[in-house]
């Protein structure tokens, strides 16, 4: 008897630990997680998409953290590999480029791990959980034809792309061509990337100007170029002449508009996406599994005359 | 000698893996969607085979007016089309009215109706915009592996209303004439303005007097 004593004891041990060990995997008490991949913090546009989707999450119960991608995919994907290894639940995710990131959300949702894209698009139907994404093109195509009409139909104009890889660039491009290529007295005399980026697209401007100093109007695929543009026409003393035209609602451009400085702007609306990107992940997390692949966000274009209806990334007064 | 055929696979290789990591793209190629896809096609389709169903179940203009002045979200639950989240929707509209001016970029004219007799635009330049594509509410966004291809879709509907619906209406129309219409509208739900709206048409008629 005495001999099975210390048996029972490593018996009893055993079969605690296991219990504890199932107890910690699948109780209700550790809470899920998300992982917030962002494709850069450096413009604030994104800063406030990772604010919100985080906030978000936190309302809804969940622990989160925000990851910076600094435009750079391979970044990103040590971020998604990093995700995984820690356990993170969903991956809210705002992509670097179209094709590149595509790798990473296959291999995220192969692990059981869903992803929920905000903003930007990756290109495959199949990859994502579900894409959360602004309607660029008609945001554009409607700023495009306040441009048309505000330039009565004649004019050199400058366009600054933002990042070439990424499909808004590209849908924000296409949105205004679709309009403004119908009106042959409508000249672009430059088309040049600055890569959603303010001082880039500064740079990108001043260079323009030295060959072109005659132009009429830029239109810019962001906010941040479109400030970017502004001081390059403030430095060269054409800020009174050149019409600027931006996209994204952001802060400064919104103020800018009310001065009179920027004619327009498209506003998206981050805080809806980084909301509905969150509340599919826990709507995951609950069994739901049959979500929209694509689901656009309307942009509604701002200019002077209903600035008051608006503020800045589409937060309401 | 030898050195020298060393030297020689050995730059071969650097050139094989240079030209191989490198390559250029026009961006007009990285603009154009996906190759095998083509919008005017899927366009023509869509005009016949869903849309020119679908206006059958167009609104009444004034009727619908009425409602959005009176409940303004049952008449957008029950008339709108949106493909995705926002304020901004459309809606498929049928009606007759009088023309009040011919104007170098827009129709204008009184509409005639049991209920509301604004005056509203038929758009015969900027025809521009996703309202004819999603206003029927028959088209999935989800069909679409690129945005882009969908987009193009838009593009491609406006032009078949660039070529073959505003021409012969345009060359013809006069104020005074009694037209019949069927078109797509844009409102925003949040900010929504009843005046002064614009059609982009699908279909236009002047009425034999």
């Amino acid at each position: 008897m005495k001999f099975l004593k210390p048996v029972s004891i490593l018996f009893y041990a055993i079969v605690a630990l296991t219990f504890a060990g199932c107890r910690s995997k699948n109780g209700a008490e550790e809470p899920k997680k998300m992982a917030i991949v962002v494709s850069t913090l450096n413009n604030p546009w994104f800063v406030f998409l990772a604010e919100r989707a985080q906030a978000k999450a936190k309302e809804l119960g969940y622990e989160s953290k925000v990851f910076d991608s600094q435009n750079n995919t391979a970044l990103e994907t040590d971020h998604f590999e990093n995700a995984m290894a820690s356990g993170y639940d969903a991956i809210l995710f705002n992509p670097t480029d179209a094709d590149g990131s595509i790798v990473n959300v296959k291999n995220a949702t192969a692990a059981g791990v869903p992803v929920f894209c905000m903003d930007r698009e990756v290109n495959s139907n199949e990859a994502a959980t579900s894409q959360i994404l602004s309607d660029s093109y008609s945001g554009c195509v409607s700023i495009a034809r306040y441009f048309v009409e505000t330039l009565n139909k004649k004019g050199k104009y400058v366009e600054i792309l933002g990042m070439v890889g990424d499909n808004n660039t590209w849908n924000r491009s296409k949105g205004f061509h679709s309009v403004v290529d119908h009106y042959p007295g409508l000249k672009m005399v430059a088309q040049q990337s600055a890569d959603f980026d303010r001082n880039k697209a500064m740079e990108v401007l001043e260079s323009i100007l030295q060959a072109q100093p005659d132009i009429d109007a830029v239109f810019c695929g962001n906010d941040a170029m479109a400030m970017g543009a502004y001081q390059a026409l403030v430095a060269a003393g054409k800020a009174d002449k050149v019409k600027v035209f931006g996209f994204d609602g952001a802060e400064d451009v919104v103020n800018s508009i009310k001065d009179g400085k920027i004619m327009a702007t498209g506003m998206q609306f981050p805080e809806v996406m980084a909301q509905t990107a969150a509340n599919f992940a826990d709507e995951y997390f609950k069994g739901k599994r049959d979500f929209p692949k694509k689901m656009p966000v309307a942009v509604e274009l701002v200019v002077k005359g209903n600035i008051e209806n608006y503020a800045a990334y589409g937060k309401k007064e | 000698m030898k050195k020298m055929v060393r030297y020689g696979v050995f730059l071969l290789i650097v050139a094989f893996l240079a030209y191989n990591s490198v390559y250029f793209k026009k961006l007009d190629e990285v603009k154009a969607g996906t190759a095998s896809f083509n919008a005017a096609k899927y366009a023509k389709e869509f005009w016949a085979k869903k849309l020119t169903p679908s206006l059958s179940k167009s609104a009444e203009t004034g009727q619908l007016l009425s409602l959005l002045r009176t409940d303004k979200d049952k008449a957008f639950k029950d008339h709108a089309n949106a493909l995705g989240i926002g304020n901004i929707k459309y809606f498929l509209i049928k009606g007759t009215g009088k023309v009040t001016d011919v104007e170098e970029n827009q129709v204008l004219f009184r509409l005639e109706s049991g209920a509301e007799k604004p005056e509203m635009r038929i758009a015969t330049e900027y025809v521009f915009g996703n309202a004819v594509r999603d206003a029927s509410g028959t088209i999935d966004i989800n069909e679409f592996s690129n945005s882009m291809d969908f987009n193009n879709v838009s593009a491609e509907i406006n032009e078949i209303i660039r070529e073959n619906v505003i021409p012969p209406f345009k060359s013809k129309v006069k104020k005074g004439d009694v037209i019949e219409f069927t078109g797509a509208i844009e409102l925003n739900q949040e900010h929504l303005k009843l005046d002064n709206i614009e059609i982009i048409p699908i279909s236009l008629k002047i009425r034999d007097l």
